[in-house]
């Protein structure tokens, strides 16, 4: 029963580091010369982000007709892109809280990452149900705010409930964020050489010195939060699920929908997840820490969603044709054969059969393959909102308004310019704070266990 | 560092042969109990068959709930857990009996199932057009699928980890695993569809995609009832004591709060959606079992089965408070059958409840049947899966 050489093979963290070491690498990396892909990279993303602002000042100048937009879709790639973003920003909230509580030690080295790229997606998600109101000076209507008027906002509607999800998820998880970066954000001001980066760290590092009580109260306030976020992770794309399935369009209004939005978000997640991590653990020289045991363990919880996310599309299809309602029928053959079909197929094959592939422990452990894997699932979640939004309003109960929506370049350049958004934020957090949490993967090193030392001596 | 601790255990010779008396008291009383259910047909034909297949579908929960427990552990390599795996398998190993139970329910179709009916197939236009699915023959087809593959992951998880503690062969362990994973994925079908099949196609018009999940979050909730209620039932009688700790009972309650949780969450969601949706079809199966003194029930699984539970666990400790614990199952478990009964029989009594002895006797003889096989089963071998590769860190657990 020899201990020693399993948990040999099961480190999380590579290559022989100790805590110093550890905290170098990481804390290192905002203290280098800025190389010079990041300016690249950034000088890219602003260019992007400064397109996705004159879209938005097109839209509002113009109002909604400058996209796709029309009878009988109303609801387009806004929508779709919301859906997208939102769905995308559910991995960090998932490993940060619910991994937590369920102590899988291997979330540690990618939690920081994932919650920092969940605050930058919900941004870009935010944005979208923001600009499509049309009226965007009349947006503070939708928050209960007593008037002159009289005039509340429908309590009614899953879109409300939308705006009180999504604005409560972003400041749970920002906290969150904050409140795991503490500790690290005292080790940059005690590492950095510069005197404002010293002040920029030490203020927002609250004065922490690691003392013990600043431990204990650290630790509670972690777990409140995580209590906090897990519920948050349910609710935001259940309640985005609402938004559909409340209405009785068909394709829309069918029960599945929350447990199965909330899976195709987290499937969704973890890929973004997969492809920044890959690149990053590549540039930054991570590969001890975001292990290939660690890009294993992401594909097994792909995997699993993929599954249930193709499960729900079985259960869909098949209660469409038991049900025998009429138009419910009509709706998912129009989907699969009507003229959307092409989205349906990518739809199945991004996210029913590309997964398949991680059923291998080879596939699983290659990085190339999963690398491609995550961008392709990115692509079929989007296609997958896509499919649910528009089909069902493009052929709707009158036969004699069907249309068939297709994207000005409006549309397609305000998608593009929330990459810009979405990666300055980015590449701002991996420039300047701590892209790993440094004492979190110490504490799931072998060194943070008491009786390391005295063990390693007998030996 | 661990020889010290397994020293001391008594891992190696951990069991409890009183399991056979245990079985010898509730295996007759469950006999019994089944007996006078059965002898139901004579007199109230009818009334049995419904009162049958409530109890079967709660058993039936509780055997695929405890299935699915040791599938996910195998999956995710769950070291936590190692201590208690035998009781959900030696649970779940049962469901290699439960196609003869299911026998009954195919006398008494016509009684339970609308949908085969000459009469109605006749003059219903929906009944036709579901009969590609909803026809006899195929029904039993559907069901002896589920009933094999049930079975044989059943009863391959139980004998390979049985073999495993006699051999000590490390191969099995990853058997256990490659045998997990898929299994996993036919179970979530197989039980979407029986769910449809036992229970959602008795309204025959009515359907929801949410049922098998629906019914799944009831079965996972129910069977961790009982695992919890068993675990401290053996902490009490035998040295199990010295192996499980608090941290193992703690994170079994977390595991009950949090599926306790995931069962409100889907119970609500398709009832909201329905609801809030407002089209026939669809509301009328909700109206039968609101109607008159059903709602009771609903309103008593609302706060019983979700508000209760989740306040009286939602602090630390009462998540390894035995006494608390063991209660809250055994309510739980007792809801679990009340709202397979709130499910089957507003069907045959519509506006009022009803309960006839019937009921009581196919619950008493279902629940009794069970554990008395568990009990008959678990005397037979070790508590433990002593040779298991991560008992030691299972042990470790603080």
């Amino acid at each position: 029963m020899s201990q020693s050489s399993d948990t040999q093979k099961d480190l999380l963290v590579k290559g022989n580091h100790d805590f110093a070491s550890v905290t170098r690498l990481i804390s290192d990396i905002p203290q280098q010369k800025t190389p010079a892909w990041w300016y690249i990279a950034f000088g890219i993303s602003n260019i992007l982000l400064a397109m996705l602002l004159g879209m938005v000042i097109l839209l509002i100048w113009n109002g909604i007709g400058v996209w796709g937009l029309n009878q009988p879709v109303g609801w387009g790639w806004d929508i779709t892109n919301f859906v997208w973003w939102v769905g995308i920003g559910h991995a960090g909230t998932l490993i940060s809280a619910i991994l937590f509580l369920f102590r899988q030690g291997w979330r540690t080295a990618i939690n920081r990452f994932a919650e920092a790229m969940t605050i930058f997606a919900v941004m870009c998600a935010g944005l979208f149900p923001a600009i499509h109101v049309g009226r965007i000076w009349a947006i503070y209507w939708i928050f209960p705010l007593p008037n002159s008027m009289q005039l509340w906002p429908n309590f009614n509607s899953p879109l409300l409930w939308d705006v009180f999800a999504v604005a409560t998820y972003f400041t749970v998880s920002t906290l969150f964020w904050y409140v795991g970066l503490i500790p690290d954000l005292a080790t940059m001001r005690d590492k950095v050489k510069g005197f404002y980066s010293k002040i920029a760290y030490g203020v927002f590092a609250l004065g922490w010195t690691g003392s013990n009580r600043h431990w204990q109260h650290y630790e509670k306030a972690y777990m409140i939060l995580a209590g906090l976020a897990t519920p948050l992770v349910l609710s935001v794309h259940t309640i985005v699920s609402f938004d559909f399935a409340v209405s009785i369009i068909p394709g829309w209004h069918t029960t599945i929908f929350p447990p199965y939005f909330v899976a195709g978000a987290v499937f969704s997640g973890f890929a973004m997840v997969l492809t920044l991590m890959i690149i990053t653990r590549k540039l930054y020289h991570l590969e001890d820490i975001m292990t290939i045991d660690h890009i294993e363990k992401m594909n097994i919880i792909i995997l699993v969603t993929g599954n249930m996310v193709g499960f729900a599309y079985a259960m869909e299809f098949f209660i469409a044709w038991y049900g025998g309602v009429e138009y419910e029928k009509f709706a998912f053959i129009n989907r699969a054969f009507g003229p959307y079909a092409w989205a349906y197929w990518i739809m199945i094959t991004c996210n029913v059969v590309a997964p398949q592939f991680f059923w291998v422990k080879k596939f699983r452990r290659h990085i190339g393959l999963t690398f491609f894997l995550s961008i392709v699932i990115n692509i079929g979640m989007w296609f997958e909102r896509f499919v649910i939004t528009v089909t069902s309003l493009a052929q709707d109960f009158l036969p004699s308004s069907w249309g068939y929506f297709s994207p000005t370049y409006v549309d397609v350049l305000t998608y593009v310019g929330t990459f810009g958004l979405f990666f300055t934020f980015f590449l701002l957090f991996l420039r300047f704070l701590p892209m790993v949490a440094i004492s979190e993967v110490k504490g799931v090193m072998p060194q943070a266990d008491p009786a390391y030392y005295r063990n390693n001596q007998k030996h | 560092m661990k020889p010290d601790i397994e020293s001391n255990l008594p891992t190696e010779s951990l069991s409890f042969p009183e399991g056979r008396q245990l079985a010898r008291i509730f295996l007759p009383a469950g006999m019994i109990a089944l007996i006078l259910t059965l002898s139901g047909i004579f007199f109230n034909a009818e009334r049995f068959f419904y009162s049958w297949l409530t109890g079967f579908t709660f058993i039936a929960s509780i055997l695929l709930g405890a299935l699915f427990f040791v599938m996910v552990q195998h999956v995710t390599r769950s070291s936590w857990s190692v201590v208690l795996r035998r009781i959900p398998e030696t649970i779940s190993y049962q469901l290699i009996l439960l196609p003869v139970f299911f026998i009954p329910i195919l006398f008494g179709m016509e009684y339970l199932y609308e949908w085969i009916r000459p009469e109605r197939i006749a003059t219903d236009e929906l009944t036709q057009h579901k009969l590609p699915y909803l026809n006899f023959p195929f029904f039993i087809l559907r069901n002896i699928l589920y009933f094999i593959v049930w079975g044989f992951l059943g009863y391959k998880l139980y004998k390979n980890s049985i073999a495993l503690d006699h051999s000590g062969d490390l191969s099995l362990d990853k058997k256990q695993r490659v045998l997990s994973a898929p299994g996993i994925l036919l179970f979530a079908l197989t039980v979407a569809f029986a769910s449809f099949d036992w229970m959602m196609s008795m309204d025959s018009h009515w359907f929801s995609t949410m049922f098998g999940v629906y019914y799944f979050s009831m079965s996972f909730q129910a069977a961790l009832a009982l695992i919890v209620i068993i675990t401290l039932f053996l902490i009490k009688k035998t040295a199990f004591s010295k192996i499980i700790n608090q941290a193992h009972i703690h994170d079994l309650g977390a595991l009950l709060f949090g599926f306790t949780v995931f069962y409100a969450y889907i119970a609500f969601s398709q009832f909201l959606l329905i609801y809030y949706a407002n089209i026939p079809e669809e509301t009328l199966w909700y109206y039968y079992r609101f109607e008159g003194s059903w709602i009771y029930l609903a309103y008593l699984f609302l706060i019983g089965r979700f508000v209760l539970p989740f306040i009286l666990l939602l602090n630390k400790r009462a998540k390894s408070n035995h006494a608390l614990l063991t209660g809250v199952s055994i309510w739980i478990l007792f809801l679990n059958f009340l709202e397979m009964f709130w499910i089957i029989i507003p069907i045959l009594h519509k506006g009022a409840i009803s309960v006839h002895w019937l009921d009581v006797a196919s619950f008493v003889g279902f629940l009794c049947l069970s554990i008395g096989f568990f009990f008959y089963l678990l005397a037979q071998n070790s508590l433990i899966p002593k040779k298991d590769p991560l008992l030691a860190e299972s042990l470790k657990k603080h």
